[in-house]
């Protein structure tokens, strides 16, 4: 699973989810890709069961790359612990992803089967998403 | 070469609270500049401007402005990243008979040799063109190329008129064996960052 090889400070405040992507709003790499249309924080777990369900699906013939990476920590408290001690410990890696993003790509031959896997790898993910395909030429 | 006749308006107020009023008013805020001259702000019907704008480098004839007719292409075009409508465009003015540089769409036709794949590692390319006729697209043939062919920008051949701006050795088109299993980006590599990382990320 994606998770940071190092991180400056282990323990950290939550990401702001308010407005939309400033980035990585078009399709790069391959010929279709998985746009969020909702902010979400997509954990390290989620964006692995998407990109099984992508290339399980596609088999051979295709290639598949993520754009998202999980580089922001969430703590948790232990259940049944009164309020104070200090900061909970860190339970997920999550990837702080605003409206327009593109998450993951593909580029597989058959435009079918390629929207079939992104459509199962969208069921895997926590937000609406939708499925964009590469616009070749338009300004 | 498609040449879209487009009337303009000049821009008299400024800042977000105009830029907003002007796309209520189902326009779009648009900036026109080059040749050394003082940048005009102008704003742009939307809807045709959004029509003109599915043509890849279309000339832009616009009407209306203080020093009469102006040719533009399209430099730079800001869209809504959802929903994808028009926010701002920068349009650079050119003249006629004037070279530029533009990028070109890469299109593959033809079908491959029965077990090929084809991996296509650019779908733009810049060229050099006159403003006034500048191709649509750039088409790769790949019919009967075999497996492992490399079509490499020296290769492609391009309009009457223009001439690659682009390195000579750029990969544009490539047919792979598809039989081979290509294990999708980041498969073995993730995995062994993630036992990696783990340890130390969490032994902070």
């Amino acid at each position: 699973m994606l998770i940071p090889r190092k991180v400056k400070h282990r323990k950290q405040h939550h990401p702001k989810r308010r407005g939309m992507a400033k980035g990585g709003t078009k399709v790069t790499f391959g010929e279709y890709g998985i746009q969020a249309v909702e902010p979400a924080y997509v954990t390290n777990r989620q964006i692995e069961a998407a990109r099984i369900a992508m290339t399980r699906h596609i088999k051979r013939g295709g290639k598949v790359w993520i754009n998202i990476f999980p580089d922001r920590p969430l703590t948790k408290k232990p259940a049944e612990t009164r309020m104070g001690s200090g900061k909970g410990s860190v339970e997920w890696w999550v990837a702080n992803v605003k409206p327009g993003r593109v998450l993951f790509e593909i580029s597989y031959p058959n435009e079918q089967i390629a929207r079939e896997a992104l459509t199962r790898a969208i069921h895997k993910l926590p937000m609406k998403c939708k499925i964009v395909k590469r616009e070749v030429g338009e300004s | 070469m498609s040449e879209v006749r487009i009337a303009a308006e000049p821009r008299t107020e400024f800042g977000k609270g105009a830029a907003r009023r002007t796309r209520r008013a189902g326009k779009v805020p648009a900036v026109l500049y080059g040749h050394g001259t003082d940048p005009q702000h102008i704003a742009l019907p939307g809807h045709e401007l959004m029509l003109a704008l599915k043509t890849p480098n279309v000339l832009l004839t616009l009407d209306g402005l203080g020093s009469g007719t102006e040719l533009a292409l399209p430099k730079d075009v800001q869209r809504d990243p959802v929903k994808g409508f028009l926010e701002h465009v920068d349009l650079l003015l050119v003249k006629r008979g004037e070279k530029v540089v533009v990028d070109l769409p890469v299109n593959v036709v033809g079908d491959v040799v029965p077990g090929g794949r084809i991996v296509q590692a650019e779908v733009q390319v810049s060229i050099e063109a006159e403003a006034t006729h500048i191709p649509e697209s750039v088409d790769v043939d790949v019919t009967g190329l075999a497996v492992d062919t490399q079509v490499l920008a020296k290769d492609l051949k391009l309009p009457s008129g223009a001439t690659l701006q682009a390195d000579e050795e750029t990969l544009i088109v490539q047919i792979v064996d598809a039989t081979v299993s290509t294990e999708p980006a980041g498969e073995a590599e993730g995995a062994a960052e993630a036992a990696e990382g783990e340890g130390e990320a969490e032994g902070e």
